[in-house]
């Protein structure tokens, strides 16, 4: 075994002695590479979300850059989350990108619609992937408006041909990542609540909430409909890797965009039927709790032992320990917007409350409790990670 | 085969044209069955992957 084949396992044991809410020998740290690290290149995000390949060189030299000096455990990158000429060969009317329709040095932008009428809830909720295929593909992607058509062959070949090779690409890194550094990636799969599959890309935000009070039955319905789709993408996703957990950004949930009543009602049974599936699989669910999950902690403390990660955001870190805590593995502690607008001793007083109040027992992986954005520092994402070294230990 | 295409079914979760279908319409293969479903069905849920990938985002 390699040097780096023996820092992975030691890294992985001590991530999964914490998944089981067990006391390794150091808090496991957490460290994500992101849009931020472009600042600190010759290049811009138009040239690493189209080149692949570029944004796997700067991301492993900033590997190479931070790891003379820094010790972590998980690592989540690269630097963009999606693949633009994917996007691109469909006519996908989805994302607004670097370079295509926004300023080379822009981020990508969600183009928010009802790409799913009021009217065709029924005929979603018999066929999903019929549905999908039929109606929703054509609809979302210009190049693929006439199925059957010459332009939308082609544009179909062209866009799942983008789709594995970009599967191919990242894996190939991911194995790189791991032979040379001996990195361990935090998660495998992705899933989400099925509220927000039907309400982020199908109804949109306006849509949803409409159908909240003009046609709930068929809100419930659909999501209903959606629990064993969003098991299975997330199985398939991850080929039926069980080790890690699956990740699930979750976003209408956060407090208050709903009322306790409404989510109790739609948002909060599909998504525990989806982590009871995966769980009964074996499969852990990565609890990603942007924004305040405070009020549903109660709620949360329902599910299987051990069955998810609870990613600590803005929800109250005190209280998520004493509800959670000792139930399922906790992670954060370290708020995104500190790492963009604080100092690195604030982020190190930061790093040290956060192992004090989280960490005691175990159970805890330390790291940003968000999405870390594009204007984070990497001074502070330094500090995070050396202060968590320091404060860490058990 | 064209003219016996099984058009209308509900793929279950996981699946777009799932080996059942398939296999009605093919009958009795000459080979060994396995084989031939097992790399059937990681190819269909690569497709699946791909049209969901648009939906969960």
């Amino acid at each position: 075994m390699s040097d780096k084949e023996k820092l992975f396992q030691e890294r992985l044991n001590r991530y999964l002695t914490v998944l089981e809410c067990g006391k390794p020998d150091k808090v496991p740290v957490g460290f994500s590479v992101g849009e931020w690290i472009v600042k600190y290149t010759d290049t811009y995000l138009q040239e690493i979300y189209y080149d692949l390949n570029k944004a796997i060189e700067i991301t492993t030299q900033e590997i190479d850059r931070v790891l003379r000096d820094l010790d972590f455990d998980l690592f989540r990158g690269g630097p963009s989350l999606w693949w633009p000429p994917m996007f691109d060969a469909f006519g996908s009317k989805l994302y607004r990108f670097p370079g295509f329709h926004l300023p080379k040095e822009s981020t990508f932008q969600y183009v928010e619609a009802e790409y799913m009428g009021p009217d065709e809830y029924d005929d979603f909720i018999a066929d999903p992937t019929g549905w999908l295929v039929k109606n929703y593909l054509p609809r979302i992607n210009e190049e693929f408006a006439e199925p059957g058509s010459y332009r939308a062959s082609i544009a179909l070949l062209k866009s799942a041909a983008a789709y594995a090779m970009q599967g191919n690409i990242m894996g190939a890194a991911a194995q790189r990542w791991r032979k040379e550094y001996g990195l361990v990636a935090g998660t495998s799969g992705f899933t989400k609540a099925p509220f927000d599959t039907l309400g982020d890309t199908l109804r949109g935000t306006k849509g949803i909430l409409t159908d909240l009070r003009r046609r709930p039955e068929k809100v419930l319905a659909a999501c209903e409909a959606l629990v064993p789709h969003n098991i299975a993408y997330a199985m398939i996703g991850s080929r039926g890797d069980t080790t890690l957990p699956c990740s699930a950004p979750l976003h209408k949930g956060a407090y208050p965009f709903l009322s306790r009543e409404q989510w109790e009602k739609f948002y909060w049974p599909t998504l525990k039927a989806v982590i009871e599936g995966l769980w009964a699989k074996g499969k852990r669910t990565w609890f990603f709790a942007e924004g305040d999950w405070t009020p549903y902690l109660d709620k949360i403390a329902e599910l299987p032992e051990k069955s998810i990660v609870f990613v600590i955001d803005t929800t109250d870190a005190k209280k998520a320990k004493e509800i959670l805590g000792g139930r399922f593995c906790l992670f954060g502690g370290v708020p995104t917007t500190l790492l963009t607008y604080g100092t690195p001793q604030e982020v190190k007083d930061c790093v040290k409350r956060a192992i004090d109040e989280l960490a005691c027992d175990g159970g805890f992986v330390l790291g940003p409790g968000g999405v870390v954005m594009g204007d984070a520092k990497r001074e502070n994402i330094i500090a995070m990670t050396e202060a968590a070294r320091e404060y860490g230990v058990y | 085969m064209g003219e016996s295409k099984i058009t209308s079914f509900v793929p279950e979760p996981g699946t777009c044209l799932p080996w059942r279908i398939k296999k009605e319409e093919f009958g009795e293969l000459a080979g060994d069955e396995e084989i031939v479903k097992a790399e059937w069905e990681k190819l269909d849920a690569f497709a699946y992957a791909f049209i969901w990938f648009w939906v969960q985002r």
